[in-house]
Formats: structure tokens, sequence, C-alpha cells
């Protein structure tokens, strides 16, 4: 046996691992996420501050569990980002590039670990030495403009360093005395750092936590009075608990009011790290309120349970669901007045049990935001590779659906983005020459209308072709006639094999695009409508159940089999008259309201022996999908259900014409139709 | 012949199929119930009589008589249905009768002759005899996981 010595504990390892993993991706998907929205001219030093964190917490991390090649690339990046913080390096949009890479190497090594991926030390080595380049090329370029800055800056009259040491009464806490007031009042004169201390602690069996034991020494470069200082400590300290000391006048350049935004050049390193940034220094320690990983109270109050446990939960809430259907079932047939009482709680029960199902359904919703936030750098990306100047807007990012469409849907989606990018949007001239912004700008918009999810991609470019689409469609041999209506030759684009880029680029258009996308789309229930006007631009709309887990369905009876229609593909249910069913080429069709719908005979589809063959002796449910629409023909129709849908294929196989299977009330197995596959299979 | 299985004395479910006495491994075996009604499948092979709902966990069953040529296939209050656990799933074989539990040491089991039985060689462990009877020894797992079984789908 020849285990590498990490696999002996590997059992509890791989649990902590998964775990540490786990945050790294969180944290990388922040660092992006906040590089992307950066602006290198006016840095936000609470971002500069949440980066610095997050490399931080992955270098951490990484050295406790001891993957040592993590800490190599993040060590490089901390140290160029605490210089970027620290005002010693001005932030550059190529550092923001170089840190993007960085970020990227970091994710490409985190996968090595997590799922044996390949990593490329080579560009490892290559962007740990391009981050100490700039460390080294920004100092020396700093230095110099520092050392003829400071000479020429303007000594600002009564500016100078102070020390302030206060020693607070023992009972200040007790008082309620709130300390971060005063620090934020103290930051409002100037540059400020503090450092506690505690002169002398007592035995720890007298400690006591509402006993202040410390002292606080301040050091602020202000150009403020004493008396705008004591004024802070009014109610909180008498005279003598405060001393004040000058410790050099004109300490530093002269800040600017406006110091906040613009980060000025510290005079020598060694001077930043005392009074690096003003009333934000203490705000760095991560548990200050509004820090980065700590998202207001929220981190508090949530807990990181794993997904197939919520699945469970999900299943056993499925079952109870089931049972109690099953006692109501049972129970219809005892006497409503004798008992009543059996009534009334089985009544109680159902209640329970819905809203025991919806809140456990709730569990698995996630924002959308977890895939609208990957698009920011796709389209920074891929904007710069096309030569394209684009805005990309999100709305309605707090939209929720299932945690398993949410994976699903963002391979379309960014399908969708991408070929905005590169389909959609017009070079700047083009725009300008159009009379356009030279800026484009694609949306994303989620929100949630009845019971489905509906996502917008909007571009507002050059709008689909009429004319090459159809020109498209005909040499690639795809039905099209120049009779068709908008609708339909949007429609087109969805076919297999269909590519309107001029030329084929590696980002899109190699003609997989579209179908593809509405393929994944239908495999979750979804629809996809595109809509666009010539010159304004496109609109892809994909539509999705809020859940893959209930469904909304008909039963209908099929010689002795039970079946789930689901609701939202039906129109209406009708028994046909003799005379509404017609022949047409050998196929029978049924006229109703003026439209002439194919027939599909249930029983022949599932091979099922029944007494009803004839239309006219059975019930058609007439359903619409994407448009399309058909009667089915069925024995009779049983009830109307929420369902659990259950996976067929976990142990057998996927059924053809069904999206899967559903347990009744009676504890039988139902299949749930897939309208779509059925329409198919004639 | 060292493959590790062999070495571990073996537990057997025995059941009759037909005229035929079966051996199956009992650790491959979640439970015995007796036969349902079941939910059909529509074109599916014969012997997939269609899918129960087990505690709510949809199970295919399959009737290996009806797969096997072997005898004519009723069902009454006597039929069983074998839950079995094979490959991370649940599947459900049903059988004339369950007999016995019994352990086989492994020079109890020799090597199936061809034409031994209905079943392919290819899906058998061996045969075994206890108190004089053979014992026909299923490779469960790689029956149920052929491709003729079809209950599986092949690109999975």
């Amino acid at each position: 046996m020849t285990t590498p010595d990490h696999h002996n504990t590997s059992i509890d390892l791989d649990r902590f691992n998964a775990v540490f993993f786990e945050e790294c991706a969180e944290h990388l998907a922040d660092m992006e996420h906040i590089l992307v929205a950066l602006d290198p001219a006016h840095p936000d030093g609470e971002e500069l501050n949440a980066l610095f964190r997050a490399a931080h917490s992955i270098k951490g991390g990484a050295g406790i569990f001891g993957f040592r090649d993590l800490t190599v690339v993040t060590h490089e990046l901390e140290s160029l980002l605490d210089k970027v913080r620290g005002n010693e390096l001005g932030l550059t949009a190529t550092m923001i590039d170089l840190f993007l890479e960085a970020r990227d190497a970091i994710a490409m090594q985190l996968a090595g670990h997590r799922d044996g991926a390949a990593v490329d030390q080579g560009v490892i080595e290559d962007i740990c030495r391009r981050l100490r380049d700039q460390i080294e090329t920004n100092a020396a370029a700093a230095e110099a403009s520092t050392s003829s800055h400071v000479p020429s800056a303007e000594p600002m009259t009564g500016f100078r360093r102070l020390e302030i040491v206060f020693s607070p009464d023992n009972d200040i806490f007790q008082r309620g005395v709130r300390l971060e007031n005063l620090f934020n009042e103290l930051a409002q004169l100037g540059d400020l750092s503090v450092k506690a201390e505690i002169p002398e602690a007592p035995p720890f069996e007298a400690f006591d936590p509402e006993v202040c034991h410390a002292r606080w020494i301040f050091a602020l470069d202000t150009a403020a009075a004493d008396e705008e200082i004591w004024d802070i400590f009014e109610f909180v300290a008498e005279r003598e608990q405060l001393t004040i000391i000058t410790r050099d006048e004109q300490a530093t350049a002269a800040p600017s009011p406006a110091r906040e935004d613009i980060p000025a050049p510290a005079s020598t390193p060694a001077e930043a790290a005392i009074a690096p940034m003003g009333r934000r220094a203490y705000d760095r320690d991560e548990t200050a309120p509004g820090a980065f990983g700590r998202r207001g109270g929220e981190a508090e109050s949530s807990i990181r349970v794993g997904v197939t446990k919520v699945d469970q939960l999900i299943n056993q809430v499925g079952e109870l669901v089931i049972t109690q259907s099953m006692l109501s079932q049972m129970a219809a047939v005892l006497d409503p007045v004798l008992f009543e009482n059996i009534h009334r709680g089985l009544l109680q029960l159902e209640r329970n049990t819905r809203d025991l199902q919806q809140s456990v359904m709730s569990i698995r919703l996630v924002p959308i935001s977890i895939v609208f936030s990957r698009f920011p750098r796709l389209v920074r990306d891929l904007a710069a590779k096309l030569g394209k100047q684009v805005d990309l807007k999100t709305v309605g990012e707090a939209t929720e659906l299932d945690k398993g469409l949410i994976e699903k849907v963002a391979d379309p989606l960014t399908h969708l983005v991408r070929n905005c990018l590169d389909h959609g949007l017009e070079s700047p001239e083009a725009r300008m020459a159009a009379g356009k912004d030279p800026v484009g700008t694609i949306t994303l918009r989620a929100s949630q209308v009845g019971g489905r999810i509906v996502i917008d991609v909007m571009d507002d470019g050059a709008g689909l072709s009429r004319e090459k689409i159809l020109r498209k469609a005909a040499e690639r041999g795809i039905p099209a006639s120049d009779a068709m209506t908008d609708e339909e030759v949007w429609q087109l684009i969805f076919a297999p094999g269909f590519s309107t880029a001029e030329t084929v680029t590696d980002i899109s258009g190699r003609g997989v695009g579209m179908d593809v996308v509405l393929r994944n789309v239908q495999a979750l229930s979804g629809r996809v409508q595109v809509s666009s006007e010539p010159g304004a631009g496109t609109r892809v709309t994909i539509s999705l159940p809020l859940t893959l887990a209930i469904l909304d369905g008909l039963s209908v009876a099929v010689g002795g089999e039970k079946f789930i229609i689901p609701l939202n593909a039906i129109i209406e249910s009708l028994q046909p008259k003799p005379e509404e069913i017609k022949s047409v080429n050998g196929r029978t069709v049924v006229h109703v309201r003026g439209e002439y719908l194919p027939l599909l005979p249930l029983h022949q589809l599932f091979n099922l022996e029944t007494a009803v063959t004839r239309a006219e002796e059975g019930i058609v449910v007439l359903v619409d999908v994407e448009g399309e629409k058909a009667a089915l023909l069925v024995d009779a129709l049983l009830d109307e259900h929420q369902v659990v849908i259950k996976s067929l294929e976990a142990n057998y196989r996927k059924v053809e014409g069904t999206a899967g299977a559903t347990i009744l009330g009676d504890g039988r197995v139902a299949l749930i139709l897939d309208v779509h596959a059925l329409l198919r299979m004639r | 012949m060292d493959t590790s299985e062999r070495i571990i004395p073996h537990e057997y479910l025995t059941f009759t199929l037909g005229n035929e006495e079966y051996g199956i491994d009992i650790l491959k075996v979640q439970e015995i119930r007796g036969y349902d009604a079941v939910t059909r499948i529509a074109n599916a092979p014969e012997f997939l009589k269609g899918v129960i709902n087990l505690r709510g966990v949809i199970v295919p069953i399959v009737d290996m008589r009806i797969r096997f040529n072997l005898g004519t296939p009723h069902y009454d209050e006597f039929t069983v249905v074998i839950i079995m656990n094979v490959l991370n799933r649940v599947i459900g074989m049903v059988v004339d009768g369950v007999s016995d539990v019994v352990a086989l040491e492994p020079e109890q089991i020799r090597p199936a002759p061809e034409l031994g039985s209905a079943l392919d060689t290819r899906y058998l462990t061996g045969l075994g005899t206890v108190n004089g009877q053979m014992l026909i020894l299923m490779d469960i797992e790689k029956l149920l996981s052929s491709d003729e079984m079809q209950l599986m789908d092949s690109a999975a």
C-alpha cells in the first residue's frame, strides 16, 4: 500500500476539505465580482479591503489544510493588494486584469485539488512573477512621485499628529457606552488609528466580561482643536481619563477633505503602516459592521446544509403528502356526520402538510444572482476580445428558483449572452453610424410571473434580420417560405445546424447554439421565445417552472391505468360529437372552434387495452405546447392534483412520452405525460 | 480462481423459477414482498411487468420467468417479489417462491457448464450443491445491468 500520508486520515479531512473548497469558491466568486466592478480611477477602499480579505482567507485556509501551492499565488496577490489598499501603489487597469488572471490561476489550482483537474504550473509561475513585477516597478515609480510630491505639498496650518490616551472607568460597558460611535466621530476629524491595551489584567477567576480593563491609544492626524476632541468624549470620560499629546506638527501631507474617495499617496511606507486609511483603519476588522464576509445579519442566521439532506427532507415531505391524501381518500367513505371529528382532523392535516411542503420546497430556492453574477466577467472578457463596448444590466437578481434549475439554466443563459455580444450587438463604429450610443447594453432580467420564472436576455443591437435568416434557412435546407410571419421566422434560429454569423468565431456561431439552448430549456419544462425589432435589438425570453419537484396535474384514466397531464399544457377538455371527428389523409382530427386538431389516442401511444377507442365515446383533452395543439383521447377525467414528481430513471430508464412518475393517493404509480414528447411520438 | 469475493463464504437466497432452483447473493437482497398491482410501462419488453411504489421509491419489476421462458407465469397470493439493491438501483424480480438462505463454501461451487440452464453462462457465478440439490447461482448484477434486460439507459 503506497497511499500518501495525508490519506490516512482522509475520511475526516475530506469533509473539512470540502468545506474549504466551497468557501474558496465563494471567495473567488466574490473577488471576481468586486474586480469586475472596480473602477481603477476611483477604487472604493472597502472593496479593496474585501478583496484583500478574500485573498487572505484563501491563503489562510490553504495553509491550514496543507495546500501549500495555493498559498503561493495568494501570497503574491495579497502583497500587491496590500500595497494598493494602503495607497502605496495606485490601482491601474493592468492590475485589475492581473488580479483577475491571478484569481483564475487560483481557481485552476483549486480545481486541481478538488477534481483532480490539470494545473498548468507555467501559468502559476508567470502570474507570481508578474504580480511581483507590479510591486517592484510601481513601487519605484511611486517612490519617485512621492518624493517629488511631498515637499511641494502645501503644509496645512495647525495640522498635527495627536496621541490620545483614553483610560475609561471600569464600568464603561455597564453604562452602555458605544465605543464604536466614539471611534467614528474621532475618525471624522482626520486620519485615525486605534490601539487597545490592557495595562493590568486581573487573575483569570476574577475576570468579568462587563468590566473594562482596557485603555485605548488613538493616533490622529487632524487639524481639529483639542476642544473638539474633548467634546467627543464629553459624556464618556472625565478630564483626567483623557490625555492628549501633540506628537508632531505638520505630520503628513495635507489630507484633502475628500480623502475617502481619492487615494492620497502616503509619504513613506512606514508611516502608511501606522495610519493608513483614516477611519477605515479599524473597519478592516472582519467583525466590523458591513464588512465583507458578514453581509448584515444573514451570515449569522444561516447554516450550511448539504443538498442531499434537503432533498431527503423534500422526499420525506412528499411521502407525507401521499400518506395524507391516502388517508383523505380512505376517510371519504366515512359518514360525515358520525365521523365529523375525523374529517375535521384530516382537513387540518391537509393544510399542515401543504404548508410544510411549501416551506420545505422554499429551502431549495436560491436567488438567480448566483447565475447572473458570472456574467459581468464573461461580458467584460468577451467585449474586450470582440472590440465591442458593452454595458451589462441585471434586473431582478433576487428572484428565486430551484437550485437544480439554477445550475441547469446557467449554460443556456451563457450561450444567449454570448450570442448577444457576438451577433446581437454591433461594433461601436456601426452603432455610431446608426446614431446609437457606441456602448451597447445587454440586459438580464428575471421575474416571477404566476407559477413560472421568466428570464429575459435583451440587447439593443441590430435585431434579427428576416432576409438573412430566410436565406440561411434555404441554404441549410430548413423548410421556410417568405410567407412566414416574423414569429415563425425567428423560430427558425432554433433549428439544428442554424447559424447566421457572417464568420464562424470561437465565441459562438458554431451552429450548435440556439437549438441546444432550446433543448436544454425544454428539458427543464421551460419555453423559449424570441422577439426582435430591426435596429432596436433582440429579446430572448426563457420561462421556467418554479420548481422541478412538484407539478399541478389532471389525472386521467386510460384502460385501467392513470396518467397525469400537466395542467399548464391543458386548454380544455370536452366530449366531441361524432360530426366533429374528421379524417384527413387517414389521420383522425377533431374539429373544435374552427380548428382541426390531430387526435392522439393515449391507449394507442401506450399500448393499452381499453373499451374506449372512438373519440366520441371518450373525452378529449386539448393541449397546447409552444403553440402546437393536439387533442388527447382518454377514457375519463379523474381529478386535479398537485403531484410530487419522481424520477423513473433513478431505478429504471426514461420512458418515451413521459416526464417522470408520481405516486397517487391510492399508493399506485402514475406516469406524468410529457405532452411535448407525445406530439413527437405520433 | 483467486478473485477475492470467492474467499469469503457467501450466503445465498434461494428461490424457484419454474422447476429450477436459483440462488443470488443475499447481500444484494433488500427485502421480499408479495406481488402487487403494477403500473404498466408502454412499449417496454414483455418481461418488464411495470413499476411499483415501494414506500415512495418507484421500482421496476421484472419477471424472469417470462424473460427465460421458465414455465407459465401466473400471479397469485403466493407470488413473491425479491427487491434487490444492485448498482445503486432498486429493482424487483418476480419469482415462483423463495426457499431458503444457504451458506456455500467456495469448494461447493463449480463453474457452470454451457447449456446448464435457461440462463446464459455469462450471467452465472457457478453451480452449487446443497443437500444433493443443484443450485444455479446468478450473477444478478451482471444480469440486470446487461443491455438485453433494457433496465438502464444505455447512454448512462
